[in-house]
């Protein structure tokens, strides 16, 4: 089956054609052809969302895969993200979820609150 | 328990009766089926309080105009309510128009308008910088003032409630039927009994008397008419209301200063068939620009920053319809109250209560009225000594909620507790004009739903935006914290 | 009254690199912040795509924050937040009336003051939409702090218009949230976000984007029910017969970014009618003397990377303004713009000793494959530049090295040559 999509690599913005057999067509540089078969095989995206915190001041904390997931998986990562319940203080990098869905990826906290401390947030 | 007087409608109108009546020793209940006083025409019109000059010579219009607009000297003392004393200009632009700009000047002085002078060009250049150079004539109107005509509504409702009278809002009628001595109400909020109805409702007046009358003597015949808004930092560009000379078909499009300091440009004139306000079209609004462009130049539209309409109560009488019934004893109707509605509303509230009701019923005064309702101030408008004093006592008053308005959390406080309080956003934003500036609540939104849920000790999602059931959270994400 | 050296107003991604430069051992800085934490718009911002340039590193905006925030460690900087400036003005000092819980309303004085108050979205208001005036209709801004900060999803079915970023951004989270987005109308005829979000915000979650068409109708009385899409046609007038109509409770804006300088309307300062900011030199001064201006504040950036430069550098003047204070007031010459440039900053350059190089920021009005930008003065040609792309979602910077060679009379202007 034809795709169609365009290569984010760089703000050209090219219109990329991929065949099934992964041959590539409406890309003005090389790297337009290793990003349109990424994107037929195996694609990936970083997954930032929040999870609910108990805070004296917040409510949510911002969380981020460590490296980008499967396309596939992310709404069946975030129906287990949307679980957590976590207890402040959080300090950014600290781990929310340990390898998601098996996938060998951390959600991890992009942020820090520290309970009571608004200011440091 | 049976009232002697249930009033239908807590708009303007409906409001200054309430007050009214509240001097006596009778027992009244308004019903309002909206959530908030004067969520309709009473919200949404052009503020003025006009000179008097237009209505035809002896008409209730007339009558009423000249009247209210002297009225407000006194509610503006009792009341507390912002009064812009801008004086109005009414401006012509050819020959015709001089014709016509003269009979309304003779029309006027039959009114009685006080203190009104023809002026040329060069007066009226000085009195206004930025008029038209189209322009060439100008009747000077110095009575016409400017007020914020929701909390008026507002003002006399609390003082009418202050005063004894009962208020239940959220409550509409669905009939009524008249009994022995009186008539029994049904409600969403169950049946009330009176002896006396007056109909108050604004643009649902006809569809209110329809439940007692088989005739009703006046058709309503809504008119919908949109506005554009300049951002208060345009102040000082306009100084007087401007009015072109009437046409057939209303009197056209105005150039008003608010109390606020925005501009109001507007309004159309359309029929309309629904009695709700309104889509605003976009023709519309270019008209609106074409027919103020003739009167001002160089307006600064970019500062434009909302549009909204409202729908003019009217019926198919060019005057006011006041009067008791002809078909079902001790039920009066108060319709038609379009243009000039607001400038009369207090001039009818004396006529209903001392022409027509005291010609069937005897009205004891009140020995303990109170007129008077507390100023409402900002803390911002304080001045250093009275900002040190409220800061002590509530520290509140040093958390800024909205940034353009400069309204602090004590303010929110101040409007949430008084008599008739807010309790949803909207509801804030018409008592304490949170998110009424640029940014339109883009960045005191979320703060006024965190200040109104912990006062009512309510989940943010139950605080709804304007109507029942609009909350602007719709639900929480993730765990339940 | 406390006298302050530099006062900064706004603790977001500007402010934070203007206290940064600004900062000296010397020399009194105080840090101003309205929200409870500093970093602004950066912490509802919790996508990636933040710091390539300033940090060589992808971040997420709270991660970016807390990088700015870092960097302060240890310098000599006041900061209040919690704090809104309500007033200011300028006598030969600027008096700034600010307000806290703690402190109440209190008055202060500088000698210099930096403004990166960010930007507010444009509204319903601003952008006069047709139709009713329901509950539903909401700022993208408004609607991601409500998800991403206070946690609570504004509606069910979303219809969104303009395809700015966060407009684009929201599409993609509101759908993991939960949310069904029925796709986003945009009334030119290409996207205003990056090509990346609509990748993969748009594209990946089937969302679809619909070009030249705009909103020409909105239902429902209390509550939102429903609004109509229609075609535009090259003047943005609606095409007859083109109308989609579509059952939402919920109508997101996201239709552009304008300066937040309002609570500076007292100061009498040139503004730009281009970009809603002040007019700067290449110091980021305004045309009212030891007054700064950066970041969103002063025009819209595409990127937090390029406030954060343009931020510190102004803070850098600010402080040299300090030191150098006693220097003759220089002349200035004016930066004109052809006809293919939307907007150039700065808008004028500042004739001194100083020979720094100038790096000019514009937007061009329409997209362009290859094209030369000239700087000239006169019919001197004094540099060139080729482009293979431009577009005006795109700010495009140009550094001019050879600041020594201009003559302090003429205008300097920039054209841009189009094939």
């Amino acid at each position: 089956m034809e795709k169609t999509m365009i290569c984010i690599l760089c703000p050209v913005g090219c219109h990329l054609e991929v065949d099934t057999d992964l041959n590539v067509e409406g890309n003005r540089c090389p790297r337009g052809i290793e990003y349109a078969k990424k994107e037929m095989t195996n694609p990936t995206r970083t997954l930032t969302t929040t999870v609910a915190i108990k805070s004296a001041t917040h409510r949510r904390l911002s969380v981020k895969s460590a490296h980008p997931l499967p396309k596939e998986k992310l709404f069946a990562c975030m129906a287990i993200i949307n679980n957590v319940l976590i207890t402040a203080p959080v300090h950014i990098g600290d781990i929310i979820v340990p390898n998601i869905l098996d996938t060998g990826v951390d959600i991890v906290a992009t942020n820090t609150i520290l309970n009571g401390d608004a200011a440091s947030g | 328990m049976m009232y002697d007087f249930i009033i239908v409608g807590a708009g303007i109108t409906g409001a200054m009766i309430a007050r009214t009546l509240s001097k006596y020793d009778v027992s009244v209940l308004v019903l309002e089926k909206e959530n908030d006083v004067g969520n309709h025409a009473t919200l949404a019109n052009s503020a003025i309080i006009h000179s008097g000059h237009d209505p035809k010579h002896g008409t209730l219009k007339a009558r009423f105009c000249v009247e209210g607009n002297r009225l407000y000297d006194t509610l503006e003392k009792e009341l507390k309510i912002p009064l812009l004393r801008s004086g109005g200009l009414l401006l012509s632009r050819n020959a015709a128009e001089v014709d016509t700009l003269k009979a309304i000047y003779e029309n006027a002085k039959l009114n009685n308008v006080p203190g009104m002078k023809l002026l040329e060009k060069q007066a009226l250049k000085a009195k206004e910088p930025n008029i038209s150079k189209t322009v060439i004539m100008g009747l000077d109107l110095p009575t016409t003032k400017i007020t914020y005509p929701w909390e008026v509504a507002l003002k006399a409702m609390e003082n009418a409630i202050n005063n004894g009278v009962f208020f239940a809002k959220n409550t509409e009628v669905f009939a009524m039927a008249k009994t022995e001595n009186g008539f029994d109400i049904t409600t969403n909020n169950g049946v009330f009994k009176s002896k006396q109805i007056i109909n108050a409702a604004g643009a649902f007046a006809g569809k209110v008397a329809a439940m007692v009358e088989n005739h009703v003597p006046y058709e309503v015949k809504p008119r919908r008419g949109e506005y554009l808004v300049l951002d208060r930092r345009v102040k000082g560009f306009l100084n007087h209301t401007l009015y072109p000379v009437p046409n057939n078909k209303g009197k056209g499009t105005l150039i008003v200063p608010q109390v606020h300091g925005n501009i109001l440009i507007g309004p159309t004139n359309t029929p309309q068939s629904s009695l709700y306000a309104t889509p605003n079209d976009v023709d519309a609004l270019s008209s609106i620009k074409e027919n103020a462009d003739k009167l001002m130049t160089d307006i600064p539209y970019h500062q434009v920053i909302r549009t909204f309409a409202g729908v003019r109560a009217s019926i198919d009488h060019e005057d006011f319809y006041i009067d008791y019934s002809r078909e079902v004893d001790g039920f009066m109707h108060v319709a038609g109250i379009d243009s000039p509605g607001l400038t009369a509303a207090p001039a009818i509230a004396e006529y209903v209560v001392n022409s027509l009701i005291k010609s069937k019923t005897t009205l004891d005064p009140k020995p303990n009225f109170n007129p008077n309702e507390p100023e409402c101030t900002m803390y911002h408008a304080l001045n250093t000594a009275e900002k040190k004093a409220a800061f002590a006592t509530n520290k509140r008053y040093g958390k800024i909620i909205c940034k353009c308005e400069r309204i602090t959390e004590g303010d929110l406080m101040q409007h949430i507790t008084r008599t008739l309080g807010a309790d949803t956003i909207k509801g804030m934003k018409k008592r304490a004009r949170v998110g009424s500036g640029l940014c339109q609540g883009g960045y005191c939104e979320h703060e006024t739903i965190k200040v109104l849920a912990k006062a009512s000790n309510k989940d943010q999602t139950e605080i709804d935006y304007y109507d029942k059931d609009t909350p602007v959270l719709l639900k929480e994400t993730k765990v339940k914290l | 009254m406390k006298k302050h050296d530099i006062v900064i107003i706004g603790g977001g991604a500007g402010g934070l690199a203007a206290a940064q430069g600004a900062s000296a051992p010397h020399l009194d800085v105080l840090l101003l912040e309205k929200d409870a934490r500093l970093g602004g718009i950066l912490n509802q911002c919790i996508h990636t795509g933040f710091g390539l340039q300033h940090y060589k590193e992808e971040l997420t905006g709270p991660e970016y924050a807390q990088r700015a925030i870092r960097e302060l460690e240890g310098l000599p900087i006041t900061i209040k937040t919690n704090t809104t400036v309500i007033a200011i003005e300028k006598t030969t000092d600027f008096t700034i009336t600010y307000t806290n819980e703690s402190e109440g309303e209190t008055t202060i004085r500088a000698t210099a003051c930096i403004l990166t108050t960010g930007s507010f979205e444009r509204t319903r208001g601003a952008i006069k939409l047709p139709g009713t005036r329901p509950k539903g209709i909401i700022t993208a801004g408004s609607a991601q702090r409500y998800l991403n900060i206070d946690g609570y999803l504004v509606g069910k079915n979303i219809f969104i218009l303009g395809s700015g970023d966060i407009g684009l951004i929201m599409a993609r989270r509101l759908t993991l949230e939960g949310a069904q987005v029925l796709g986003v109308a945009e009334i030119l005829p290409h996207a205003s976000g990056l090509t990346r979000n609509i990748v993969q915000c748009l594209h990946d979650y089937d969302i679809p984007l619909y070009l030249s068409h705009t909103v020409t109708d909105i239902r429902g009385a209390g509550q939102l029910r429903g609004i109509t899409i229609s075609e535009v046609d090259a003047n943005f007038q609606k095409k007859p017969h083109t109308e989609k109509h579509f059952e939402v409770d919920t109508l997101m804006l996201s239709v552009g970014l304008i300066p937040d300088i309002t609570a500076f309307n007292g100061l009498s300062f040139a503004k730009d009618n281009r970009t809603n900011g002040a007019l700067v030199n290449q110091t980021f001064e305004t045309s009212l003397e030891g007054l700064f201006a950066a970041g969103n504040a002063l025009h819209i950036h595409d990127l937090v990377d390029d406030v954060s430069a343009e931020s510190l550098l102004a803070g850098k003047h600010a402080k040299a303004y300090l030191e150098n204070k006693n220097q003759k007031a220089a002349s200035h010459i004016d930066v004109l713009v052809d006809e293919h440039i939307n907007y150039c900053l700065p808008q004028r350059i500042q004739c001194t000793q100083d020979t720094d190089p100038i790096t000019f920021s514009l937007r061009v009005k329409a997209k362009h494959e290859k094209a030369t930008l000239k700087i000239m003065q006169g019919d001197k040609v004094l540099m060139t530049r080729k482009r293979q792309h431009l577009a005006p979602a795109e700010m495009e910077r140009i550094t001019f090295k050879n600041v020594d060679r201009l003559d302090d009379q003429t205008p300097l202007s920039l054209k841009l040559e189009v094939s």
